[in-house]
């Protein structure tokens, strides 16, 4: 198997005026499996997605995508690449057939059965106005026009976006249904965090154009831990802590949630004098939320004019 | 390209038939107009509507399918769909256009193409027809090209300044009006070929780079800047003119003289001052007096005695040249007269007055000088084109002059000389009620007084000048049977300044011939001051549009700029664009070579140039750095000033980054 990694980038960084919208990104994606991009609103996932496919001009900083220079991608590569735009916007004028007819012709690996398939999987009708679709059946249509040249790297920009829970599931259905093939790649960038529990290998995190997180899912997954500390009476100020995400506080309990908790995080906390300290489950939802989330302490003890009616 | 090509066709069929529809339905118009008047005498494939019926819409239609062709899929995703395909760019760029065109040529071709169809079938249009009547027609159909390319391009820049998005128009708008200066069919024909060529490489250019202007290939880039220049000209002068409404008038300096003749024979000089009332005075320069007042004539009352008459010119060589290709494609054919039942043309191919039938819309014969003949060419006999003659009684060769009868469709002889004085010239001269009442026929060595009978009143022989031409003025004094013969040379080739000649002036009466004559001194070329509005017009022009215009000898200031208004041009782009752009250059650290070319560029291109670079430029942000604290650009990957690397984001702790396995 080819171990170069299909997707490469070195300090790629892309401004809107004097605002970074990507800073300084380096990231590597390794061929086969499924990675999910993730961040907030506006983190700078859309605009990372464009430059990799030549579509932004990055300010400065590079990158390559199969081997092939981002700022000039031949269409060889284009062929080799599918891409499922954020917006799933299609020529509304054509029909569902006639977008397939359209597509086939500049793909020579276009495989109809599989275009067909997925036109089928979301029950759209061939000769129905893409005008006239909804939300998700446009999706599906996109889906199956981006599957169909049997892409070796597929990029979703925020494919489950407007989506309905059904239209979602069918969504992920298909992914998972592509990863079959172990030399496929799937880069996709995403809100839904079940979606990326269910079918992601490897995740990376943007955080306010700066990538914070790049790491098999399992890895992220054991990294962010939440502790809930009991105290008797009002929990004490909380010291610096190495790797804190969020901590809430609230009466008689302090909820810690960090990343890369060690010996020295266990520490500090004790030396909080807790009267009871354990380890609280955490979801991947939560864990994200608290990772993307604003950092620092959040208290919800009112104070004692506040308190007053 | 081919499903691509289809799909801009389909995508656009809707524009593409509404178009259809109005440029069918202004062609129906241009036919209800002819058809209302059988007496109409214009060839409806070659007169003013047609033609600005067609550069209107050609213009309009073209811009807004090649803007649509973009816009309807400006938005991102759409976009990004249509370019991430196996295909490149360049590919993708021609088969839009090659649609584009397609439905163009459809749109503007199906009409225009039954129009012509109507307008040969015999029994349609009374009036003669040449193929290279058509030309016109084509030109203004081909600029519509261009405007396609400049619509293309104003939603396809991805512009700062949005309003500089349209700026591309500009290059098609100036192009347009300069198809009917070009003296040539060739010239007009290479100005849209260059003009199409500097627009599609400007979009093709856009193309690569999704509209932006770092991304484009050198060629592009070029372009885009070149095509950008005639609207940023167009921009400039109309803020220069607007801005002049803003200064108070001021008396223009200069001084301007002229020789006038009364209706007594007298002859005078006018001599004007700025903008001051004109000082009349006698040919030794003493001021003439009113006899009412005792005063200096008024030139108002000056005027009232002022004699009138015709004026004929004579050109000693061939200024055909000085025409347009255009003015001489709609002049093939010159609508001469109409009768009750006839309407004639003098057709310049045969020679001859080529006569139709107004019922029935179809070609009754010709008119040369040995009569009629029921075909177009007669017996090969061919009157002279004489451009100058005004008149629609007589038409002439070069050894006669012949009074034609369209009611008997016979022509006479009025006037005969010899093979060695040829006819140069012959205009009629009519009375207050158009009457006609004299005949002025001008050979090599004579001129000649005629009355409509053909019977002589004067003859004075004709010495002419060395000039170019000769403008003969005939005024007709008081008492009646008193003329005055005013011969002006005019210098057109090169040293041939008016200035140069004398003015020769005959007094003659019926009957007796000459009675006197006089050379008068030529006088001094006039010589204005330039206007503020010239001034600020030429202040904000590129000086070396300035310095090659009285090369192309079209226009304005063909015969030369004025100094002091090219001093006014290059002093703008010295000392306001050079520095405006060399100051742009240092702050983004501009190679040399590429300060080197924009300064040349700001130097020769004055203010459009420099509006045109920062229209194409994208100045990229500046941030501090964190070494030396200067000023740097983001889009470089070390500092301009201490070469250090940007700095890596901040490190906050929560970072959480491992070895990524490929999937097996």
């Amino acid at each position: 198997m080819n171990e170069q990694p299909v997707i490469r980038t070195q300090g790629l960084t892309r401004y809107f005026g004097a605002q970074p919208a990507v800073y300084e990104l380096s990231l590597e994606v390794p061929r086969g499996g499924v990675f999910a991009l993730l961040g907030r609103n506006g983190s700078g996932k859309t605009t990372t997605i464009r430059m990799l496919l030549g579509l932004l001009e990055p300010t400065r900083g590079g990158g390559s995508i199969l081997g092939y220079d981002i700022r000039s991608l031949p269409p060889e590569a284009r062929a080799r690449i599918g891409y499922l735009t954020e917006e799933h916007q299609l020529y509304g004028w054509m029909r569902v057939r006639e977008c397939g007819d359209f597509q086939s012709r500049f793909f020579p690996t276009w495989n109809d059965k599989i275009f067909r398939g997925v036109v089928g999987h979301f029950n759209l009708r061939p000769s129905a106005h893409v005008k006239s679709l909804s939300r998700g059946e446009r999706a599906g249509l996109c889906l199956a026009l981006t599957l169909a040249p049997e892409p070796e790297l597929l990029i979703l920009d925020d494919p489950a976006v407007g989506l309905d829970p059904v239209a979602r599931r069918a969504l992920v259905e298909s992914m998972i249904y592509l990863t079959r093939r172990s030399d496929r790649t799937i880069f996709f960038s995403t809100h839904q965090l079940p979606d990326v529990e269910r079918v992601a290998d490897h995740i990376a995190v943007l955080d306010r154009s700066v990538l914070r997180a790049c790491c098999p899912l399992e890895t992220f997954r054991n990294s962010v831990r939440q502790v809930r500390l009991r105290f008797p009476g009002t929990p004490p100020a909380l010291p610096k802590i190495p790797g804190l995400l969020q901590a809430f506080r609230s009466e008689g309990e302090l909820r810690v949630t960090c990343v890369h908790y060690n010996g020295a995080t266990e520490a500090a906390l004790r030396g909080l004098a807790p009267a009871q300290m354990e380890e609280a489950p955490i979801s991947l939802e939560d864990a994200f939320i608290s990772y993307l989330g604003d950092r620092g302490e959040k208290s919800f003890i009112l104070s004692e004019t506040e308190a007053q009616p | 390209m081919k499903a691509l090509v289809r799909k801009e066709m389909r995508e656009n069929v809707r524009v593409a038939a509404l178009g259809l529809v109005i440029y069918t339905l202004m062609l129906l118009s241009q036919y209800r107009e002819y058809v209302a008047s059988p007496t109409n005498m214009s060839q409806p494939l070659a007169d003013s509507g047609i033609l600005w019926s067609t550069a209107w819409f050609c213009g309009v239609f073209g811009a807004v399918l090649g803007w649509l062709q973009i816009h309807n899929e400006r938005r991102p995703d759409l976009w990004a769909f249509l370019i991430h395909r196996p295909m490149t760019r360049t590919r993708i760029f021609l088969g839009k256009v090659t649609a584009g065109v397609g439905l163009y040529a459809l749109v503007v071709g199906l009409p225009l193409l039954g129009f012509i169809v109507w307008a040969r079938l015999p029994g349609h249009v009374a009036a003669p027809f040449e193929l290279a009547m058509l030309q016109p027609v084509a030109a203004y159909v081909l600029a519509g090209i261009l405007y396609y390319f400049a619509g293309m391009l104003s939603d396809l820049r991805q512009a700062r300044w949005y309003g500089s998005r349209v700026l591309g128009l500009g290059t098609a708008i100036v192009v347009s009006p300069l198809l009917s200066m070009s003296p040539e069919f060739w010239q007009s024909v290479l100005l849209l070929l260059v003009g199409a060529a500097i627009l599609a490489t400007a979009v093709w250019g856009g193309f690569q780079s999704d509209g932006h202007y770092r991304r484009q290939p050198a060629w592009g880039k070029a372009a885009l800047t070149v095509a950008l220049i005639p609207g940023c000209l167009l921009l400039a002068v109309i803020a220069a003119l607007l801005l002049r409404n803003f200064f108070p008038g001021r008396e223009r300096s200069g001084t301007w003289s002229s020789y006038r003749m009364t209706t007594n024979g007298s002859v005078f000089k006018s001599i004007q001052v700025a903008d001051r009332p004109a000082e009349i005075v006698d040919l030794e320069g003493k001021p003439v007096l009113d006899e009412k007042t005792g005063k200096p004539i008024e030139p108002n009352g000056f005027n009232r005695r002022i004699a009138t008459g015709p004026s004929l010119e004579v050109k000693q060589d061939d200024h055909a040249g000085q025409r347009t290709w255009m003015q001489k494609d709609l002049s093939l054919v010159t609508p001469w007269r109409a009768t009750q039942d006839t309407l004639w043309y003098y057709w310049s191919r045969y020679g001859r007055l080529v006569g139709y039938d107004i019922a029935t819309r179809r070609c009754i014969g010709s008119l040369g000088p040995k009569g009629f003949a029921p075909d177009l060419a007669g017996g090969g006999d061919r009157f002279s084109d004489g451009r100058t003659a005004t008149g629609v009684r007589t038409r002439r060769t070069a050894s006669a002059v012949f009074q034609v009868d369209l009611e008997m469709r016979a022509t006479g002889t009025l006037f005969t000389t010899s093979a060695d004085d040829p006819i140069l010239a012959e205009d009629e001269i009519v009375n207050g009620d158009y009457g006609w009442q004299y005949t002025m026929v001008v050979t090599k060595r004579s001129v000649h007084l005629l009355t409509a009978e053909g019977k002589p009143v004067w003859q004075a022989p004709y010495q002419p000048a060395r000039a170019s031409s000769t403008v003969f003025h005939l005024f007709l004094l008081e008492p009646p049977g008193q003329f005055a013969l005013w011969l002006s040379p005019v210098g057109r080739g090169p040293g041939e300044a008016r200035e140069k000649y004398p003015e020769h002036v005959v007094w003659l009466a019926r009957d007796q011939g000459v009675l006197k004559r006089i050379d008068l001194p030529p006088l001094p070329a006039p010589h204005y001051g330039p206007r503020l509005e010239e001034e600020m017009t030429s202040l904000v022009a590129p000086p070396a549009l300035l310095a090659v215009l009285p090369l192309a000898k079209v226009g304005i200031w063909s015969s030369g700029v004025p100094r002091e208004l090219l001093l006014l041009s290059w002093a703008g782009a010295i000392l306001v664009c050079l520095p405006i752009g060399l100051w742009l250059g240092r702050r983004y650290r501009f190679s040399f070579a590429a300060q080197a070319g924009w300064a040349v560029f700001h130097v020769l291109l004055g203010v459009p140039g420099l509006l045109a670079f920062l229209s194409v430029q994208e100045w990229p942000a500046r941030e501090a750095c964190p070494i030396c604290k200067k000023l740097r650009r983001v889009d470089r990957a070390q500092c301009e000033h201490c070469a250090a690397d940007f700095a890596p984001p901040e490190k906050t702790g929560t970072e959480v980054f491992a070895p990524l396995q490929a999937s097996s």
